[in-house]
């Protein structure tokens, strides 16, 4: 005789635990922890590295790559405290991967923890990984349509970044339609036009973040 | 790519469970999948059916439910299903994800062992 047992169990249970655990553990550090996601090639290294440069914050960056550790060697350069996940072929960070490498990150002495995930607009957005918020960037180039197609980045994201805005007068991107689109998925979310070659954008982004990081260390009990 | 993951969750979560509840053969599980988890049911029904081989959950059907998207105001208080956040009745930005969230395991049929 079969019988049928009710779970209501989340698939992700034991990974949510260690989301959980790196929730808790940031917010009584009062450290900011910020999920950067975007394509392969949207600036998202180029992005953090102009951050560094410019936040005068205390920040380290968790890198997941399929492979090498080139953009862990460029925030090294920049004496960013830096740790690289590979994830050999795995689309995405999972939260237990991710509590590992912030054990060697120097956590008390910081004001931010960015998390660069795998270059993919589809997956990553999918994991809890702890972080405050997720960060979608998405550079001129790969085209004003992308944020009705990956939908559910661009709707839980707490801030959007549209990147190589210097390249806009060669594209036909279609500003209005990009405004519009990620207006109705995700109403009233800041977004920020960056050229990390020029710097422009970078002060207004540096100051979003900056804020926020000053709202977490605030909000310690 | 991350309905492997999604599967490979799910066998290992069930296969703990039958240890540990000392169930037998898993029949049917039923899985609640929301509207926004970009789950495409015929890869998840693939990945799970690959990676049950030679577990109790050997044979087990998936069954997936779609849930679909709705908001709720938190101005007024009105529910609507559209894919845009702006609520149609007051025009309030602020809202609420009623449904379209769900990730979970809702049930499972077993034999008696």
């Amino acid at each position: 005789m079969n019988r049928i047992i009710t779970l209501q169990q989340s698939v992700m249970a034991e990974d949510e635990k260690f989301a959980s655990s790196i929730r808790e553990r940031n917010a009584r550090m009062g450290l900011l922890m910020v999920n950067i996601i975007g394509s392969p090639g949207s600036g998202k290294t180029t992005l953090l590295e102009r951050t560094a440069l410019n936040a005068g914050l205390a920040m380290a960056v968790i890198e997941g790559d399929l492979a090498t550790d080139r953009d862990a060697e460029r925030m090294a350069r920049l004496d960013v405290p830096v740790v690289q996940i590979n994830t050999r072929g795995g689309c995405h960070l999972e939260a237990n991967v991710v509590e590992r490498a912030m054990d060697s990150l120097p956590l008390d002495t910081l004001d931010v923890l960015f998390v660069e995930n795998v270059g993919n607009l589809v997956c990553p957005a999918e994991f809890d990984l702890g972080e405050d918020f997720k960060v979608a960037v998405l550079s001129a180039p790969e085209g004003a349509d992308k944020p009705l197609k990956y939908p559910f980045l661009f709707a839980s994201a707490k801030a959007v970044l549209l990147t190589k805005t210097d390249l806009l007068p060669h594209l036909s991107f279609d500003t209005g339609m990009f405004d519009a689109d990620v207006e109705r998925l995700n109403p009233g979310v800041p977004v920020f036009r960056t050229d990390s070659i020029s710097g422009a954008g970078i002060a207004e982004w540096v100051d979003f973040i900056r804020f926020k990081a000053r709202e977490k260390r605030a909000n310690v009990r | 790519m991350h309905e492997l993951s999604l599967a490979d969750a799910i066998v290992s979560a069930l296969v703990k469970k039958c240890e540990e509840e000392g169930w037998g053969a898993v029949r049917v599980v039923n899985l609640r999948v929301g509207a926004l988890r970009q789950v495409f049911p015929e890869m998840l029904r693939f990945a799970f059916e690959t990676l049950v081989k030679d577990t109790p959950l050997s044979g087990a059907a998936l069954e997936i439910e779609e849930v679909p998207l709705s908001w709720r105001c938190g101005e007024c208080g009105s529910v609507w299903a559209e894919e845009t956040g702006v609520c149609p009745l007051c025009g309030s930005f602020r809202r609420e994800t009623v449904s379209g969230m769900e990730l979970e395991i809702q049930s499972v049929e077993v034999e008696a062992p």
